[in-house]
């Protein structure tokens, strides 16, 4: 069952136009990410899905019932804002029992029944009777998350759900709103600007661009075959290399800017002429073996960031950031041979 | 420690500070004082010590009269302050419309105006087309030099408020009744208790609108003060302004135990 159906939304503030024709399904059980630089209309889409914004034209259809004219109170979802938007004068357990009561589901009894059983799912269940202001803000991501799930929502939307946290924080979260999926099972979406985020958690990644979809796909597709620049940019920055595609014989090879030429995969879209590549930069290893692209270069400078070595390495004529787990080789050493896997080597769109 | 700042600069400053503390609670202490006093007229410092004339108020009609005046009148404005000014201020600080700056300065205006005229206005309006000055030409005075501050407190909680609040609400299926009940008034309560402090305490100290509004009928506290000290001034007028200070400082006490001073004022 498709658990959302977003048709052909487009939006307009005014002259700008924030999205344009977006389609998008989402299968019940799915965790995706909307991912894309701010004004890419990634947020507009979250309100529109939640009911917060209308679309101008294009619908949006919830557990296949059409809900575009529907408001966001009868909508059945749950949104968990950036800023959580805890109700500061209710303790944590009436915060958490808010929406049952609203939607009066249940005895008062079963609500705060439910609400309990929520808080123990995020661990704050000994917090219960606290106001939000006596919380640190880990504790009250967790009470906004606890009262997103009480309701068994159709679609539970997350707002740059780990933005707001510093950076231990950050990774124990986003264990956790994994492990809550996981377990609940409820169909989420979530806006974020964070590719580590959104590769992280997400089974389907939409990159957005402009109020288009720029690439969507499993969070290893999109990151080692993107097929724009922006997208080889946008996660986690990648090498993006000129070559000039030449046949030779049966197959295609790239030539450097100094004459160099590495083997590509064969792929239909290949043509002769020059043509942008990209190369993740923990692809090329210095350890290369006979069955890789192989090419001779210098390392010019090193960063030891922990566990990982960074290397500025000059070759045929381009520069090229390697990666590698290894500490740190010899800086300025000539003739280093470095290699990556053929097909490590994505061709882009034209 | 070196100091930040030139030793002689700090001593003014001390000085400035002492003086003006000085300046704002000796008159009080020396109201308090004569209130004291054993002697029939109002001198200070009081020849001997008594509690003879917070006697003589209590057993006085005409001042319970008034007393009891005032403070109707003061209860009656707090409630008609809030009721009106709270969703002034709701509808301020939420919605965006034609003329809400315009509307924003009247109704903040009679903070900057001088009363004087609003009151010379109201009697002429409350004499020609009413029956002249009355309690209810009061209460309405009262009410609108006193719904600016409700105004300004309220709006100030509000402006401190998540803005997804309202929005978070709806997607958690709070209809509109329901937010501005559960959410959106909860969040104004401590700007109406430091508004109805204030709306309180001016109504209850007003002398200018209650001097163009005085009747035989409707003669408040200040009024009664005034014209005793004007034609037969003795140590009950006194008696009275302590009572006054000490109502004030009970209200103090009491908003700062239940909000907290800071948030209030």
């Amino acid at each position: 069952m498709q658990k959302l159906s977003v048709r052909s939304v487009t939006k307009r503030f005014g002259e700008l136009s924030v999205l344009d024709q977006f389609d998008l399904q989402v299968d019940d059980g799915e965790f995706v990410a909307l991912l894309g630089p701010s004004g890419c209309g990634k947020s507009t889409l979250l309100r529109i899905i939640a009911g917060l914004e209308r679309p101008d034209s294009g619908s949006v259809h919830i557990a296949d019932k059409p809900v575009t004219d529907i408001a966001p109170e009868r909508r059945n979802i749950a949104l968990m804002f950036q800023s959580y938007a805890l109700l500061p004068h209710m303790t944590v357990v009436e915060n958490v029992r808010f929406p049952l009561r609203m939607r009066a589901r249940y005895s008062r009894s079963e609500q705060l029944e439910k609400a309990r059983e929520a808080l123990d799912l995020v661990k704050l269940e000994h917090l219960a009777g606290r106001y939000p202001r006596q919380l640190s803000g880990g504790q009250q991501q967790r009470v906004a998350l606890a009262r997103s799930v009480v309701s068994e929502p159709n679609l539970l939307l997350l707002d740059e759900p780990l933005s707001n946290l510093d950076a231990r924080l950050r990774e124990t979260m986003q264990v956790e709103l994994k492990r809550l999926h996981e377990r609940l099972g409820l169909t989420t979406i979530f806006v974020t600007h964070d590719q580590e985020e959104a590769l992280g958690l997400a089974d389907r990644v939409i990159l957005m661009n402009k109020g288009r979809i720029e690439q969507a796909g499993t969070p290893e597709e999109i990151y080692r075959r993107p097929r724009t620049v922006f997208a080889a940019d946008f996660l986690g920055g990648a090498n993006i290399v000129e070559l000039e595609v030449v046949k030779s014989g049966r197959s295609w090879k790239g030539k450097f800017p100094d004459g160099t030429t590495v083997p590509l995969t064969n792929s239909p879209d290949l043509e002769a002429g020059p043509r942008s590549f990209v190369l993740r930069k923990e692809a090329i290893t210095f350890q290369p073996v006979n069955s890789m692209a192989v090419i001779n270069g210098s390392i010019e400078t090193q960063n030891y960031l922990g566990g990982q070595t960074r290397s500025l390495v000059q070759a045929c004529g381009v520069d090229l950031i390697v990666v590698t787990d290894s500490e740190k080789t010899e800086i300025g050493r000539r003739n280093t041979r470095i290699g990556w896997r053929v097909e490590e080597l994505v061709p882009l769109e034209l | 420690m070196i100091a930040a700042t030139p030793r002689w600069v700090m001593a003014l400053a001390t000085t400035f500070l002492v003086a003006v503390a000085a300046f704002m609670l000796v008159p009080l202490f020396v109201v308090v004082a004569s209130s004291l006093s054993s002697s029939a007229f109002l001198v200070f410092p009081p020849p001997g010590l008594s509690f003879r004339w917070y006697g003589e108020i209590l057993g006085s009609e005409a001042y319970l009269r008034a007393g009891w005046t005032s403070l109707k009148l003061a209860m009656v404005t707090v409630v008609l302050a809030l009721a009106l000014g709270t969703p002034a201020a709701i509808a301020l600080s939420r919605f965006r419309f034609a003329g809400r700056a315009t509307i924003a300065s009247i109704f903040l205006s009679p903070l900057i105006l001088p009363s004087l005229i609003f009151a010379i206005g109201l009697l002429i309006i409350f004499s020609r087309y009413a029956t002249g000055p009355s309690f209810t030409g009061l209460v309405i005075g009262h009410t609108v030099i006193t719904m600016p501050y409700v105004i300004r407190t309220v709006s100030a909680n509000l402006a401190d408020i998540d803005p997804n609040l309202d929005e978070a609400a709806r997607v958690m299926g709070a209809r509109w009744w329901q937010r501005y009940w559960l959410v959106i008034l909860p969040q104004c309560k401590t700007g109406m208790a430091a508004g109805a402090f204030f709306a309180f305490n001016i109504s209850f100290d007003d002398a200018v609108i209650a001097l163009f509004m005085r009747a035989p009928s409707v003669e408040t506290l200040p009024m009664r003060i005034y014209s005793t000290l004007e034609f037969s001034p003795d140590p009950s007028v006194a008696a009275v302004s302590s009572v006054m200070i000490l109502m004030t400082m009970v209200l103090v006490v009491m908003l700062s135990r239940v909000f907290g001073l800071s948030k209030v004022v």
